[in-house]
């Protein structure tokens, strides 16, 4: 059983899953440590680490300027691995999901898929990579027991659902409106049923990100998906140097999903 | 690799590729977006009545077509070939831009779409958007980078007459490619009721080959006008790429007419060698950026370099997908011309002929100042003169060591 699996499968106690998105090397590597591992401790059941790109269409200011902090400190596509390898030998269980842009994928060639897995990395999220430009990439992620974990938009029909689904792995990320990182949401029914009909179509769980700020919008979320993802507002504690809110806060979504 | 036979030239294919470039990275959520698009696009390039209505467009709102000019001065002066100016300059506000816009406003109408977004660099792109928004009675937000704002003043207030929205972007280089991702950011957030009229020849399918299409006018006048005018094709064309949308309108239509070379000329900045410039076909690598996989300048690690022009149209990092096929099949040769050659071919096309050139167009004016000299009185050059440098008095004066 891989990482992510076993995580998900722990669901079955009544567990939903709490992730967690930070950028790598925010503000600086030393203290991106740090962040993850006071997360783990605080709750967080898989971190997803954001490779800074110097161009992250997909983002809202927040996480735009977590990308700029970041790459004002020179990090690495190298340090990013270190930094994911120390983690390991921290924690031997804690899945760890590599979220970025294409073109920074693409720096490593060849090598990405067995850097990735020496590096203890569990799964992919590429932003601008979608199912139809897909295929090489999963193909060589999966050689390396590497998951590439899709995104759901809100305009995804169910045609393309089911195709996307028939090469998925780990689990689903429903984005849960059409926008930036860090967007109001607003519809939660919509939401719900999307998810629904997601599930419907898969065994693969499934977690609901973008938009979600507080305790009582993660507790909706999670009553009807497999887990929900919170960035942003990690990430605004991060900008403001409190850790101690980030342990907090991250324990309140924990308890509320929970 | 070298081209051997076009004749079936017939890109992009049906994944949107040109060869290994383009395709469409996008977040999932504008799949559907760029779906509804290829789908239009393809039924209204099959519409006559549709072609029919750009036609007019282009014929009573622009002022097509533009005129074929003998610069008969400037080749004297140079000696060599003879040089044609194709007047894109002419063009209602200016530049070859509209050519495109005209066709984009009517793509958004038929899908019902009331908002149109655009990134500029120059701005006249944005210009020319604002202009059929307003024409078209729809609502336009123009995404601007801080510090083109600063040098391009005067196409801001003109954007902000014609009714348009300017959203000075602030992140990353705070030029043409923050621009570019605002504007995505703006789409995805907005998908349902806003077209994203791109103004380049770049970014995710089908936008490479829309541009291409509606600025592929240019190409298509100048065969008609080169054979009456001197009996046959041109020897060389000349455009300068930024992007590469007014090159790709005039070459698009030789591509399989292998006697005429075609030369684009990207902005070579402070010289290729230095790093400062923006000749992603002369000194980048492959990579995907903005929805395509095309040359990029890029560091080891992926991140998009700042670029250096001394003109704003030419100040970004990538290049349109179809641009990196036809130099990697070797169809078309890409040059670059450095800030200070574009510079000295500005002044020389004002004093010799009376025509003002944008800076973006004077470095494909920097290339045949270069070569022409060299080739016999019987060669014949065209040059897309894609703008006219109305819009850069103040970066010229600056330059010059004025202040206006």
């Amino acid at each position: 059983m891989t990482r992510l699996e076993e995580v998900f499968n722990k669901k079955e106690t009544k567990n939903k899953v709490l992730v967690t998105y930070t950028v790598a090397g925010d503000p600086n590597l030393e203290s991106s440590k740090k962040i993850l591992n006071d997360l783990i401790a605080s709750g967080a059941d898989i971190l997803e680490i954001g490779v800074p790109f110097s161009d992250p269409m997909s983002e809202g200011p927040v996480i735009q300027k977590a990308h700029e902090r970041a790459l004002k400190k020179n990090i690495q596509f190298k340090d990013i691995l270190n930094l994911c390898k120390q983690i390991r030998i921290k924690n031997k269980n804690v899945p760890i999901v590599l979220m970025g842009y294409m073109n920074s994928f693409l720096s490593l060639k060849n090598k990405l898929a067995k850097e990735l897995n020496k590096a203890g990395v569990d799964g992919v999220i590429v932003v601008d990579l979608p199912y139809d430009e897909s295929k090489s990439f999963f193909n060589n992620l999966k050689k390396e027991s590497i998951d590439l974990i899709r995104l759901i938009s809100p305009t995804t029909d169910s045609k393309r659902m089911k195709r996307m689904l028939a090469s998925s792995s780990g689990y689903l990320y429903y984005v849960s409106l059409k926008g930036i990182t860090g967007a109001e949401l607003k519809n939660f029914k919509e939401v719900k049923n999307k998810v629904k009909k997601i599930k419907s179509l898969t065994n693969l769980p499934v977690v609901v990100g973008f938009g979600i700020k507080d305790a009582p919008t993660a507790k909706k979320m999670a009553s009807f998906s497999d887990g929900i993802v919170v960035g942003t507002k990690i990430i605004d504690f991060i900008e403001k140097k409190s850790s101690q809110q980030i342990s907090s806060f991250t324990k309140s979504l924990k308890k509320a999903i929970n | 690799m070298k081209y051997k036979n076009l004749n079936n030239y017939a890109f992009p294919d049906k994944e949107g590729r040109f060869g290994e470039f383009g395709g469409k990275y996008v977040s999932e959520t504008l799949i559907t977006a760029l779906e509804e698009l290829e789908k239009v696009y393809a039924k209204v390039k099959k519409d006559k009545s549709f072609q029919e209505e750009v036609i007019k467009d282009l014929n009573d709102f622009v002022g097509r077509p533009s005129p074929l000019y003998f610069a008969e001065r400037w080749t004297k002066k140079l000696g060599g070939a003879k040089i044609y100016l194709k007047r894109e300059d002419l063009n209602h506000t200016g530049a070859h831009k509209i050519n495109n816009t005209v066709g984009q406003v009517l793509l958004a109408k038929k899908m019902c779409k009331k908002r149109v977004i655009a990134e500029t660099g120059a701005g006249q792109h944005g210009v020319a958007t604002a202009t059929v928004a307003a024409r078209h009675g729809l609502e336009c937000i123009i995404f601007m980078g801080e510090e083109d704002i600063e040098r391009q003043a005067l196409n801001v207030y003109r954007m902000k007459l014609l009714g348009a929205e300017v959203c000075s972007v602030d992140s990353g280089t705070k030029t043409l490619k923050d621009a570019m991702n605002e504007a995505m950011r703006d789409w995805v957030s907005n998908v349902e009721d806003t077209h994203y009229i791109i103004g380049s020849v770049a970014g995710p399918h089908p936008y490479p080959e829309i541009v291409r299409d509606f600025n592929s006018i240019v190409g298509k006048e100048l065969k008609i006008q080169s054979k009456k005018e001197f009996g046959k094709y041109p020897d060389i064309i000349v455009a300068c790429v930024g992007g590469g949308s007014n090159a790709m309108g005039i070459f698009h239509p030789f591509i399989k007419e292998t006697k005429t070379k075609l030369v684009g000329v990207e902005a070579g900045g402070s010289g290729v060698k230095s790093g400062k410039h923006a000749a992603p076909l002369s000194d980048g690598k492959v990579g995907v950026l903005h929805g395509m996989k095309t040359y990029l300048m890029q560091d080891k690690n992926g991140q998009i370099l700042s670029t250096h022009s001394v003109s704003a149209g030419l100040d970004y990092p990538g290049v349109g997908p179809e641009h990196a096929y036809l130099r990697d099949i070797g169809r078309v040769e890409y040059q670059s011309a450095t800030d200070q050659q574009a510079l000295k071919s500005f002044h020389d096309l004002t004093k010799t002929e009376g025509i003002m050139p944008a800076l973006e167009t004077s470095h494909a004016l920097a290339y045949v100042n270069k070569i022409a000299p060299k080739l016999s009185k019987s060669k014949i050059i065209v040059i897309n003169l894609s703008g006219r440098g109305d819009k850069d008095m103040f970066t010229v004066a600056k330059e010059d060591g004025m202040t206006l």
